[in-house]
């Protein structure tokens, strides 16, 4: 079997070009922008669901929530529910089309599985909170805040990179 | 020009899930496509090894961004059709960082993952199962986190405009730092993983050369801004072309169009009067500027090129001399209001029920909006009833009462608890509550019943449009003032409110019984149009923004300041007063009454210029807000009181509206 992926005809195909893919996503985003009149994001949806699945469990204390409560009995008739359904069709597609759906752990090659499980559930938790805090996450507010040039948003871009490459030194053994 | 899901409040509608599916879908196919389906890829950019995420993030905020703003500049889409993310300062300076460690820790991020799921990827999902679970943390500690999250609003803030520069010329900037960024991580994904596969390829030099050249010609396009009308003249100066404009009626803006413009706060709107200072003082529309004809060009030259001029005299000569003059100049973003202040008046501000013209019921509601934003809310009287004067009896004395009881058109509504009631009562009073007439609308609590429910109250009460209803409270006079006001929704006007209520009542040893009153149901009509002082959120926001009218904050100063609360955030509207309501009542014993009129005159005198200036009334649900209308409108005689009803409740727990609090 042939182990360039280039050249295979079976193994993933190459990812497109970054600066392309950047200019499809960029396009994408202006669409959004000009038929709903606000950007993308992809938190919101993850929070709705978790809510509607606390809501499984206990609805009363949902209901009764602040937070949660303003969304409403059914926290998923929302767009940006629909839009991260829609995500995670287009990235089936595009990942069927270039043969690069692969189950797996992915994980450094010395980092043991339930290290990596345990550090992807905590990089979760924390992202999840921080996306509530600041009403969105690197789609919602660095990717759409930062087109729209809204200077709170530029500033959450700048202090995500200043606490990742600030903490990526500790953990760099997780990808060596 | 483009009408957005957003800009028609339509993004729950089934229509804009559709489109967000096929947005998301788009947006999955690209991030994958990038190849954001692989942790390993996405932490390539803490280490400097492969800074692809870099790369996808710069090209698509910089295509996004130039494409945004030529839309703009070309009218394509307005402002007002887009939603801009509030800058909060604190929120998103703590949770970017936050977010930048559950970032590194995780090399997931909730879009990226979504397609790491697509693609297999374990760990995806199980960062997404974190995701949820820190979002329902969230909302467990909210109440200790809440602060945090409108920590440091400050509103709509565009980075551009804090540098005093223009949007196309901050995107140029941007552009030059992206090149900057893709050549220096080219160079050093080199030095550090041998990688950098398009650094100095013809590739690279070919894509920073569009990017630049892009972003250049945006910046010097002629800006032919959100024109009213979209093949506006765009360079045409002649005489000739200013008579062809003349004829095809593009040198003018409705007035329709202007006051939709101005109800929705359209910041690229600049309307100037150009009459004399004293026309202007005695009356203008909300947000003009007075500036004399001979001052235009001076004042006018910061905004030849951005945004909507309108000028406006009284009829249509002076300022259409004046907009040609300027057009002349090279202003082609100069227009002028057709008809004048003469046409505003006739086209918007009249009353529904003076127009010659039968108005649809849309256009009554759009009349409607429009009077109770440029007239602050001046109830107009429904065609069917006549208006009773401002200086109608609003408090009755006890011993009026005593004298009247038994008469057929007299209606008495005792508000205390039903026990309290049965006990024993003024002879012939029927029991209400307050909270009869209020309810869950729309989602936000503690609302005023729509006007057919109250008129069903009031037909089951046996009320009449004859009958004159005495309103019994007790110490709490707000509820009373609700209940007046529930009245005012259904156009009924004959009340008022008995002056020290049933304390007063009893201390004064008056007759009561425990007989239940006979009553016969009638049908009291629902009048469409009665209720032109109630406001909502929009309103309130248009006010806080442009400083169109005085917010009045009725909570107690506590609330105010926001060093207490419990509701969703703490704090106020900005540009909110603060006047508690509680100010304008006194107690003696268990007897509550309003202040004297005189020493309430003398304290609003200081808070509110005149009777005719623009008040909105709030507090946290409304029934407070109450009490503070009815002493400025009914017994003070303001005429140009709103009440917003959703109030702080509602305010707080819409997270895009801005706040204040005090220090």
């Amino acid at each position: 079997m042939n182990s360039d992926p280039n050249l295979s005809s079976t193994g993933p195909k190459p990812h497109l070009n970054p600066y392309l893919a950047g200019v499809l996503l960029g396009l994408v985003l202006l669409a959004s922008f000009l038929t709903l009149g606000v950007g993308l994001g992809a938190s919101a949806g993850i929070a709705r669901a978790g809510a509607s699945l606390q809501s499984c469990v206990m609805p009363r204390h949902v209901a009764d929530s602040v937070y949660f409560g303003a969304w409403g009995e059914d926290p998923l008739r929302y767009y940006l529910v629909f839009m991260f359904v829609g995500t995670l069709l287009g990235g089936s597609v595009s990942a069927i089309l270039g043969r690069r759906v692969q189950p797996q752990l992915e994980r450094g090659p010395t980092a043991s599985r339930s290290r990596r499980i345990l550090m992807a559930l905590a990089g979760g938790v924390l992202a999840g909170f921080a996306s509530r805090v600041a009403a969105g996450c690197t789609s919602g507010q660095g990717l759409t805040g930062g087109a729209m040039l809204a200077t709170g948003s530029l500033v959450f871009l700048g202090a995500m990179f200043v606490s990742g490459y600030a903490v990526a030194w500790f953990v760099r053994r997780q990808w060596q | 020009m483009i009408t957005t899901f957003f800009g028609q409040d339509a993004l729950s509608s089934s229509p804009a899930f559709l489109v967000s599916l096929f947005l998301g879908f788009g947006f999955g196919f690209a991030l994958e496509q990038a190849g954001f389906g692989s942790s390993r890829r996405l932490a390539g950019i803490f280490y400097f090894r492969d800074m692809t995420v870099l790369r996808v993030m710069f090209t698509a905020m910089f295509t996004a961004m130039l494409g945004l703003q030529t839309a703009l500049a070309l009218g394509v889409v307005r402002a007002d059709q887009l939603y801009f993310l509030p800058t909060v300062y604190g929120a998103q300076l703590v949770g970017g960082l936050l977010f930048g460690v559950g970032f590194v820790l995780s090399s997931w991020c909730p879009g990226t993952a979504a397609v790491g799921l697509a693609s297999g990827r374990l760990d995806a999902l199980v960062f997404l199962v974190g995701a949820a679970l820190g979002s329902i943390l969230f909302n467990e500690v909210y109440a200790i986190v809440s602060p945090l999250t409108s920590w440091g609003d400050s509103g709509v803030s565009f980075i551009w405009t804090s540098l005093g520069i223009s949007g196309p010329t901050f995107a140029l900037i941007f552009s030059a730092l992206a090149v900057a960024a893709f050549w220096g991580s080219e160079w050093i994904e080199k030095r550090v993983a041998g990688a950098g596969p398009y650094l100095g390829s013809p590739f690279l030099k070919a894509f920073s050369v569009t990017i630049l050249v892009a972003a250049l010609a945006v910046a010097l396009l002629p800006p032919l801004d959100s024109a009213p009308v979209a093949e506006a003249p765009a360079g045409d100066f002649t005489e000739v072309g200013l008579l062809e404009a003349m004829e095809a009626g593009q040198d003018h803006i409705d007035p329709d169009e202007l006051a939709d413009r101005l109800l929705a706060g359209d910041p690229t709107l600049l309307l100037v009067d150009i009459r004399t200072p004293a026309e202007f003082a005695a009356f203008h529309i909300p947000r003009a500027a007075n500036v004399p004809a001979a001052d235009l060009p001076a004042f006018l030259a910061p905004h030849k090129h951005s945004g909507t001029i309108v000028l406006y005299s009284n009829g249509m000569t002076h300022a259409a001399q004046a907009r040609d003059a300027l057009a002349r100049m090279g202003f082609a973003n100069a227009y002028l209001l057709t008809d004048g202040l003469q046409g505003f008046f006739e086209q918007v501000l009249k009353p529904v029920s003076l127009r010659r013209v039968a108005v649809s019921e849309a256009q009554a509601t759009r009349i409607n909006a429009w009077r109770t934003f440029f007239l602050g809310g001046a109830p107009t009287p429904s065609a069917s009833t006549a208006a009773p004067p401002d200086d109608a009896v609003r408090l009755v004395e006890t011993s009026w009462l005593e004298d009247n009881l038994g008469r057929g058109d007299l209606r008495i509504i005792d508000l205390r608890p039903q026990p309290a009631y049965n006990g024993g009562h003024i002879p012939g009073s029927v029991r209400m509550d307050v909270e009869h007439f209020r309810g869950v609308i729309g989602g936000v609590s503690s609302m005023l019943q729509p006007a057919d429910m109250i008129t069903r109250h009031l037909g089951l009460l046996g009320v009449t449009r004859g009958v004159t209803v005495i309103l019994v409270p007790t110490d709490k006079l707000h509820d009373a003032t609700l209940v007046a006001l529930a009245l005012d929704r259904a156009g009924h006007d004959r009340y008022a409110i008995l002056d020290g209520g049933w304390e007063q009542w009893v201390a004064e040893q008056r007759p009561t019984d425990t007989l239940l009153p006979a009553i016969a149901a009638t049908d009291y009509p629902t009048p469409s149009g009665a209720d032109l002082f109630t406001v909502d959120y929009r309103t309130v926001l248009a006010h806080s923004r442009n400083r169109t009218a005085i917010i009045l904050d009725v909570r107690p100063p506590d609330f105010f300041s926001g060093a207490k609360s419990d509701e969703a955030r703490a704090g106020h509207v900005p540009g909110a007063i603060n006047r508690p309501f509680a100010l304008d009542m006194s107690t003696n014993g268990a007897v509550a009454r309003f202040r004297p009129p005189g020493e309430l005159a003398e304290a609003y005198s200081r808070l509110i210029p005149s009777k005719d200036a623009p008040v909105v009334v709030m507090c946290r649900t409304g029934h407070q807000a109450s009490h503070s209308y009815f002493v400025l409108r009914r017994l003070l005689g303001y005429r140009r009181v709103s009440w917003y009803d959703g109030g702080w409740s509602e305010w707080a727990s819409r997270p895009e509206l801005p706040i204040e609090s005090a220090p």
